[in-house]
C-alpha cells in the first residue's frame, strides 16, 4: 500500500502521561497504516496501549511526539475545533459501556450524530431507520436502553457509530461487556457491516476468540507494536 | 433544536428525588415571595386607600401663597373664592365631589383642663358625598348645624386626657384672622379612633361653618377633590392644573401621593423588605442549584465525554446545562406560582388578622393580593437565578478532557 492510500497512518507516535513528579510512557514509538476498509484488531493485554492508540486515531487526544494522520490530514497540527469537526464527519466511536444517552430511545441515540452535524429531520429520519435495520434492530427503535440486552445496546452503539457514514469506525474493547455468544455475534455484525457498506472497523481487544474473526491483527506490547499480521480472512499489504 | 430540548427536558427527570427537592426549593422560594408580597401589597393598597378615604382625598388644591410663604395671619393664605373655584373643578371628568377644609390650632379647655388641639373644618355633606368617614368609635358623626350650640368630634386620646365623654360640652379658643383670640362652645357628639395614637391625642372636628365663626373668615385652607377611582389621579391633575393657573387667585395641586408621607415611607420600607427577601431567595436558590448542577455534571461526565467524542460543539454542551437548569427554574416557577395563589387563597379565606404594628390600635387582617407582576418578577428572579447557577457546571462540563471523561467511572 502506497502512504497515500492510507485511511490511517500513525508515524512514530508517542504518548507520556504525567504522574505525580514522573511519566507514564502509555505508546512508544509506535507505526502503523491502515488501509480503507481493513477490518483490524488491535490485541494486547491490559495497559499495553490499545485505548490509548484508538483516542490519538480518534482525535480526543494528542500525541507526545510523532503525528497521525486521517486521510492525509494531520491531526496533531489542528486546532480543537477543527478535531471535533473531524470526529464529527469523519469518524464513528463504539465504547467499551455503550454510552448510549440513557434517557433517549434507540432511534433518538442513532440520530444524534446526524443531529449534531445539521441534517435535516426528513434525512435524519431516513437514516436512522436503516441503521437501525442494518443492525437488526429496526424493530427496536422506541426502546430506552434500559429496557434492552447489553447485546442490543452495542448494537445500537454501532448503528450510532456508521449512521453518520464516517470513514472509520473505532471500537474501544466493544466486546468486553458482553457474553461470548453477544460479542461473536457484535464481531461477525462489524464485520458484515465492512464488507456491505466497505466501513474501515479499528476495534481493540484482548479477547484471544475474536480475532479469529478479524483480517488483521496488531499486537502492542508496552506500548510498543509487537507484531502486525494478517488472518486467513484478511487482505494483504 | 427540538430533540436538544427533548434531551434537556429528559434529563431533568433523570434523578426525579432531587428534582423534586429542587422544584420545592425553588417553588418555596417563590411562595415565600409572593405571600410576603401579596401581604405588603395589601397593606400598601389598603393603606393607600384609607389614606385617602380617611380625608386626603385624590387631589388637594391650595393657593400658591400657601406653598411660598408662611402665614402671619390664620387663614391669610387661604383660598378666597372657593366656592367659584370648587364649582369649576366639579365639572372635570372623573370628579365625584369636592370638599372645603379649613386647617387650624388651638386650644380646647373644659374649665378644668386645657390641651392643644389640631383643627378641621369640614362640609359634613360634602365629605359623605366623597365616602370620607370619620372613624367614630363611640357617639356619631358630625351633622351641619347652620345655628345654635356647635358639634365637635374629638379623638379618644384627646378625651381621655381632658376626661371628657359623648355629650359633655368643650370651649375652643383660637386666633381669629384679624389676630384676635375667639372662641366657641361646642358639644362632643363623637369620639374618633384613627388607629395612629399621635393623631388622637389631639384631633378635634367641627363644621366648616364653626371653624369660620370661630377663626372669623369666609377663607378656606384647600379644597379636597374626590375621584372616582384612584388610577385616575394622574390624569384628572393633568387636566386641571392648566384650569387652576388661569383664575385670579393663583392656584396649584398637590395629588394624594405628594401628601402622603406615611404611605411613601411604609412603602418604601415594604419594597425594600421585598426587594431583600428577593436577594435572599435569589442567592438561597443559586448557592444550592450550583450544587445540584455539579452532581449532575459529574454523574454524567462519561456521557458528556461521549457527546464530546462525537465531535458535539463544546458550546452546545453548555447549552444543554444552561437550558436544563433554566426548564427547571421555569418549573419551579409554575410550582411556586400555582400554590403561592392556593396559599394565598386559603390565607385570605381563614380570616387571620396580624398584631396592631407599633403606633396603631386597631389588628390588620392578614390578607394577600395576587398581584401579576410579582408573579412574573419572583419566576423571573428565580429562573435567571438557575440559569446563573448552571453556568459553572456548564462550563466545567464542556473543559472536560475527552479521554478523561470516558475513563470516568
Amino acid at each position: 500500500m502506497k502512504p497515500t492510500d492510507a485511511l490511517v497512518q500513525v508515524e512514530s507516535v508517542s504518548r507520556r502521561f504525567p504522574l505525580d513528579h514522573n511519566y507514564v510512557t502509555a505508546l512508544d514509538d509506535a507505526s502503523l497504516r491502515v488501509a480503507a476498509g481493513e477490518f483490524l484488531a488491535i490485541a494486547g493485554p491490559s495497559g499495553s496501549g490499545k485505548s490509548t492508540l484508538l483516542n490519538l486515531i480518534g482525535c480526543i487526544d494528542k500525541p507526545t511526539s510523532g503525528r497521525i494522520l486521517v486521510e492525509g490530514v494531520d491531526t496533531s497540527t489542528l486546532s480543537p475545533k477543527r478535531m471535533a469537526a473531524l470526529r464529527r464527519e469523519k469518524i464513528g466511536f463504539v465504547f467499551q459501556t455503550f454510552n448510549l444517552i440513557p434517557v433517549f430511545t434507540a432511534a433518538e441515540n442513532v440520530e444524534f450524530p446526524l443531529l449534531v452535524q445539521g441534517i435535516s429531520a426528513r434525512e435524519r429520519k431516513t437514516r436512522v431507520a436503516a441503521a437501525l435495520e442494518s443492525v437488526g434492530l429496526g424493530a427496536r427503535a422506541n426502546h430506552r436502553p434500559d429496557l434492552m440486552s447489553g447485546g442490543e445496546r452495542q448494537r445500537v452503539a454501532v448503528a450510532r457509530a456508521i449512521v453518520h457514514q464516517p470513514a472509520l469506525v473505532l471500537a474501544d474493547e466493544p466486546t468486553a461487556n458482553l457474553d461470548t455468544h453477544n460479542a461473536t455475534q457484535l464481531i461477525d455484525l462489524m464485520h458484515d457491516l465492512n464488507r456491505r457498506l466497505g466501513l474501515t472497523f479499528i476495534f481493540s481487544t484482548h479477547d484471544a476468540r475474536l480475532l479469529e474473526h478479524t483480517d488483521r491483527i496488531v499486537r502492542l506490547c508496552d506500548g510498543q507494536v509487537e507484531s502486525d499480521s494478517l488472518t486467513a480472512g484478511g487482505r494483504h499489504e | 433544536m427540538s430533540k436538544f430540548l427533548l434531551l434537556a427536558f429528559r434529563n431533568i427527570f433523570r434523578n426525579r428525588r432531587r428534582t423534586l427537592m429542587t422544584l420545592m426549593m425553588v417553588g418555596g422560594g417563590v411562595v415565600c415571595l409572593l405571600l410576603a408580597g401579596g401581604y405588603f401589597g395589601f397593606m400598601t393598597h389598603g393603606l393607600r386607600e384609607s389614606t385617602i378615604n380617611d380625608g386626603l382625598g385624590h387631589i388637594q388644591i391650595f393657593t400658591a401663597d400657601h406653598f411660598r410663604r408662611d402665614e402671619v395671619r390664620v387663614l391669610d393664605t387661604g383660598i378666597e373664592n372657593w366656592r367659584q373655584v370648587a364649582a369649576s373643578v366639579s365639572t372635570g371628568g372623573h370628579v365625584r365631589g369636592v370638599a372645603p377644609r379649613i386647617e387650624f390650632y388651638g386650644m380646647v379647655s373644659n374649665g378644668t383642663k386645657a390641651a392643644g388641639f389640631m383643627g378641621s373644618g369640614v362640609d359634613p355633606a360634602a365629605e359623605k358625598s366623597l365616602g370620607f368617614v370619620s372613624r367614630v368609635v363611640s357617639g356619631r358623626d358630625l351633622d351641619a348645624k347652620p345655628t345654635g350650640e356647635v358639634e365637635a368630634l374629638i379623638g379618644v386620646g384627646l378625651a381621655k386626657s381632658m376626661n371628657v365623654k359623648v355629650g359633655d360640652g368643650l370651649t375652643l379658643l383660637a386666633m381669629t384672622s384679624d389676630g384676635a383670640l375667639n372662641g366657641v362652645d361646642v358639644e362632643i357628639v363623637g369620639l374618633t379612633n384613627s388607629g395612629v395614637a399621635a393623631m388622637d391625642a389631639r384631633s378635634l372636628r367641627v363644621t366648616l361653618t364653626a371653624a369660620q365663626r370661630l377663626l372669623q373668615s369666609d377663607r378656606v385652607t384647600n379644597l379636597v377633590v374626590g375621584l372616582d377611582s384612584t388610577d385616575n389621579t394622574d390624569k384628572v391633575a393633568a387636566e386641571l392644573a392648566p384650569r387652576l393657573r388661569g383664575l385670579p387667585q393663583q392656584m396649584e395641586l398637590r395629588k394624594w401621593i405628594d401628601l402622603a408621607t406615611y404611605y411613601k415611607q411604609v412603602s418604601t420600607m415594604f419594597n425594600g423588605i421585598f426587594l431583600f427577601m428577593g436577594v435572599i431567595v435569589f442567592f438561597m436558590v443559586l448557592m444550592s442549584s450550583v450544587n445540584t448542577l455539579l452532581m449532575s455534571m459529574f454523574e454524567r461526565t462519561r456521557e458528556i465525554g461521549t457527546m464530546l467524542a462525537m465531535g458535539t460543539p463544546r458550546g452546545w454542551i453548555v447549552a444543554l446545562f444552561v437550558l436544563e437548569a433554566t426548564l427547571l427554574g421555569v418549573m419551579g416557577a409554575v410550582v411556586g406560582v400555582v400554590a403561592g395563589n392556593l396559599l394565598g387563597m386559603l390565607l385570605n379565606a381563614s380570616g387571620l388578622h396580624m398584631p396592631p404594628p407599633p403606633g396603631y390600635t386597631v389588628a390588620i387582617p392578614f390578607k394577600v393580593l395576587h398581584i401579576p407582576a410579582q408573579m412574573i418578577g419572583s419566576s423571573v428572579l428565580v429562573i435567571v437565578s438557575l440559569a446563573l447557577a448552571s453556568i459553572l457546571p456548564a462550563v466545567r462540563a464542556s473543559r472536560l478532557q475527552i479521554a478523561e471523561a470516558l475513563a470516568h467511572v
